[in-house]
């Protein structure tokens, strides 16, 4: 059966049509990627009005492969000219900048090739085995609990933002509101439109997207209008030839790097709201702390490029399996995959694999043979992407908001969307200029919906409110949203009040409760097993509290192991 | 007043905005049929975000002036500077506005070529040279993207009532 489906879809993603999407996709990714300014996010959502018309294999596989060209193309322009493409490439430059000027330039991009096909590859194993595996988890999953796992990306999304997380929580609640103007869908009621026609239709999620994401964006990157008017960056006509059999030797001395920094990108991808830009840090951190030479590390060493190109590229597939496996998008960019699947009519859910396991199955293979499609267009359009950063950013903005215009228009051929695009752009920069997130507006807006619909199924079976308490997986996204909500303030009081020393403790006594209950109702083994570890570790860390006489000082030494 | 920074007028906008929002709720129909009327959810979410309003414009007020969020390098304080600080960002708005009114009379090939042509020239400066760059990028980058979506995507892109 699984072979049938995997024949299946070899068939859609090997076609001609889509190998030549695919490769576009690659490059446009690369390219995109690579210039600074220029998200991984805005690109794949720019790719979304082009895969209206495909079938829905075909338009996964091209925003995939933007998705992972995307990914890779930060790594040229960072190492080459030390102005990272995109955020998820700041730790490349640290080393790989300086590796670059001391000579080397085709070591730094070898390693930074290698690393990123290598991460790719990991996190699509983990994809392929892991997202199948999580899905059955997610079968047990009720209205009540689906409700709350929405509850809960969006709470973690919004506690990124760290002391701002009101205002990331806000930002959601936003969202959610969004999706509420128009016609409701479970009974067909107006909602919101003051009268009008226009809203009577709701907004467009794509324009909504598109608006947030890319236009905004837009309006920020010219706001400075002498950087706008001036090249990227004036470094053009650097020549430098990928050392690939070099790069190869290196990276298998020192494969634990790539392990260890792909495990980390992916399960910061499978985290909500954690992505690229956070993963490339923390996996050159950890690379640091473990190397025998941490003096080394900024001056042009090689795991120093390794770490984070690994991690980076192989958040996607972490991202991917939350977002086949539970419905619910790792990032903003996953948010957006979701939205393409929506728009095709398949609604994500721990159902996808089992009910759609040929488009499953065609989004892991187009994965794979992005990450190869990478790894040939990066050794062979290296100077493309280096000039393609001495583009000036008005030009780029003037273009983008054109391609923006044309292609939010071409989805629906409505006019309410190209306004929609507009106020929704302006909503954004606003946002961006006050300090508000949109990352959880984003999911809130693709997740809205979901959410409703899962409290009116909940509500609908029964109209008993204790049930989203008493339900082990509700109440588990209850209590993990809870506290990932005070997180923020926990790290700011971290060593300072003593209220810090009960969070880590009361937050593994407290996940016990569902975990235990789980154990229980389903007569699990491994979940009673894993409520036990989790208790005695709360128990552990209270009693460490306890011998330190609850001071502060005693608390410091082991912050960072927590 | 003192204490009064620019998160508490935004915090003061939002309340406002969740207040507008909570009266439109009343006007949303309650059919016979269905347990969740359609209300419930977007008075939830409304719940929500006046509370969170609320802290934050206590947030806000107890920050005071040093508190406030981030603000840009040079932001101006008078009408004038602030429309010079936000130049840009502004003909990009008025340029998309006059795009969409164009729209319909102009079609999106011949309006899409005019808006990146005005826009890069708004944002980039006029002379000769850049005059015929820019053209050029408008004509091609808009010409292509109209191509692919009409030939090769079959998409019907507006066209201009002006000329027919």
């Amino acid at each position: 059966m699984i072979m049938d489906n995997v024949i299946a879809a070899f068939g859609h993603i090997l076609h001609i049509k889509t190998i030549i999407l695919m490769l576009v996709g690659v490059a446009g990714g690369l390219i995109a990627g690579a210039i600074p300014g220029f998200t991984i996010a805005m690109a794949v959502v720019l790719t979304l009005p082009f895969t209206f018309s495909m079938p829905p294999e075909q338009g996964l596989a091209t925003m995939v492969s933007v998705l992972v060209g995307g990914l890779s193309g930060g790594l040229m322009a960072g190492i080459l000219t030390g102005i990272p493409g995109t955020p998820s490439s700041v730790a490349t430059t640290f080393d790989g900048f300086p590796m670059a000027r001391k000579g080397q330039p085709g070591l730094a991009l070898g390693l930074g090739v290698w690393s990123s096909f290598f991460g790719g590859m990991i996190s699509a194993v983990l994809l392929v085995t892991l997202a199948p595996q999580l899905a059955r988890v997610g079968l047990e999953f009720q209205p009540w609990d689906y409700f709350m796992l929405v509850m809960f990306a969006l709470t973690i999304t919004a506690s990124l933002a760290g002391r701002h997380i009101v205002k990331g929580l806000i930002a959601g609640a936003l969202g959610l509101l969004v999706r509420t103007v128009g016609e409701d869908e479970a009974v067909g009621m107006a909602r919101f439109d003051f009268g009008t026609e226009t809203l009577l239709q709701g907004f467009d999620f794509i324009a909504v997207l598109i608006g947030l994401f890319a236009f905004s964006q837009l309006l920020n990157d010219v706001r400075d209008r002498d950087a706008a008017r001036t090249s990227l960056s004036e470094k053009g006509a650097i020549k430098a030839k990928i050392e690939h059999l070099a790069a190869i030797k290196v990276i298998a001395k020192h494969w634990v790097v790539i392990i260890r920094s792909s495990l980390i990108g992916v399960f910061t991808g499978i985290l909500p709201g954690a992505g690229g830009s956070v993963a490339n840090i923390l996996a050159y951190d950890q690379a640091k702390k473990a190397s025998k030479n941490p003096e080394k590390f900024g001056t042009g060493t090689p795991e120093g490029i390794m770490a984070p190109e690994s991690s980076n590229n192989a958040v996607e597939g972490g991202a991917l399996i939350t977002m086949m496996a539970l419905g619910i998008p790792g990032d903003v960019t996953a948010a957006v995959m979701l939205g393409a699947l929506l728009m095709h009519d398949v609604v994500p859910s721990p159902t996808f694999i089992a009910e759609k396991p040929v488009l499953a199955y065609s989004i892991f293979i187009a994965f794979f043979l992005a990450t190869f499609f990478m790894l040939a267009l990066q050794s062979g359009m290296l100077r493309v992407f280096v000039l393609v950063t001495r583009v000036r950013m008005y030009m780029l903005a003037a273009v983008i908001l054109g391609f923006c215009g044309i292609g939010v228009l071409a989805l629906n051929n409505v006019d309410l969307d190209l306004w929609t695009l507009l106020w929704f752009g302006v909503l954004g920069f606003v946002m961006r200029h006050f300090g508000f997130p949109l990352a959880p507006m984003i999911l809130g807006v693709v997740l809205g919906n979901i959410a409703e619909l899962n409290l009116a199924r909940a509500m609908a079976i029964s109209t008993d409110l204790t049930l989203f308490l008493t339900r082990p997986w509700s109440l588990f996204f209850l209590i993990v949203g809870l506290f990932s909500a005070v997180f923020p303030w926990f790290q700011m009081a971290r060593g300072k009040a003593k209220w810090a020393l009960w969070y880590m403790p009361m937050a593994c006594f407290a996940v016990t409760v569902p975990l235990g209950m789980m154990a229980v109702q389903n007569n699990s083994i491994s979940r009673g097993v894993i409520a036990l570890i989790v208790l005695a570790f709360g128990l552990q860390t209270l009693w460490k509290r306890h011998q330190g006489g609850w001071k502060l000082e005693a608390y410091e030494g082991r912050a960072i192991g927590e | 007043m003192e204490r009064f920074n620019r998160d508490v007028y935004v915090a003061i906008f939002l309340l406002l905005f969740s207040g507008v929002m909570f009266w439109a709720s009343f006007d949303i129909r309650q059919p016979d049929y269905g347990v969740l009327p359609p209300s419930t959810w977007p008075r939830v979410i409304l719940g929500a975000f006046t509370a969170l309003t609320f802290i934050y414009l206590v947030q806000s007020v107890k920050a005071g002036q040093d508190g406030a969020s981030r603000k840009l390098a040079n932001e101006p304080t008078t009408v004038m500077g602030w429309v010079r600080y936000w130049h840009n960002p502004i003909i990009c708005f008025i340029c998309f506005f006059g795009f969409l009114l164009l729209l319909p009379y102009l079609g999106m090939l011949i309006d899409g070529v005019l808006f990146v042509f005005a826009l890069l020239t708004m944002l980039g400066g006029f002379d000769a040279r850049k005059a015929a760059i820019h053209g050029a990028i408008a004509l091609i980058t808009v010409g292509s993207m109209w191509s692919l979506f009409t030939y090769g995507l079959n998409v019907i892109l507006p066209e201009a009532q002006l000329f027919q």
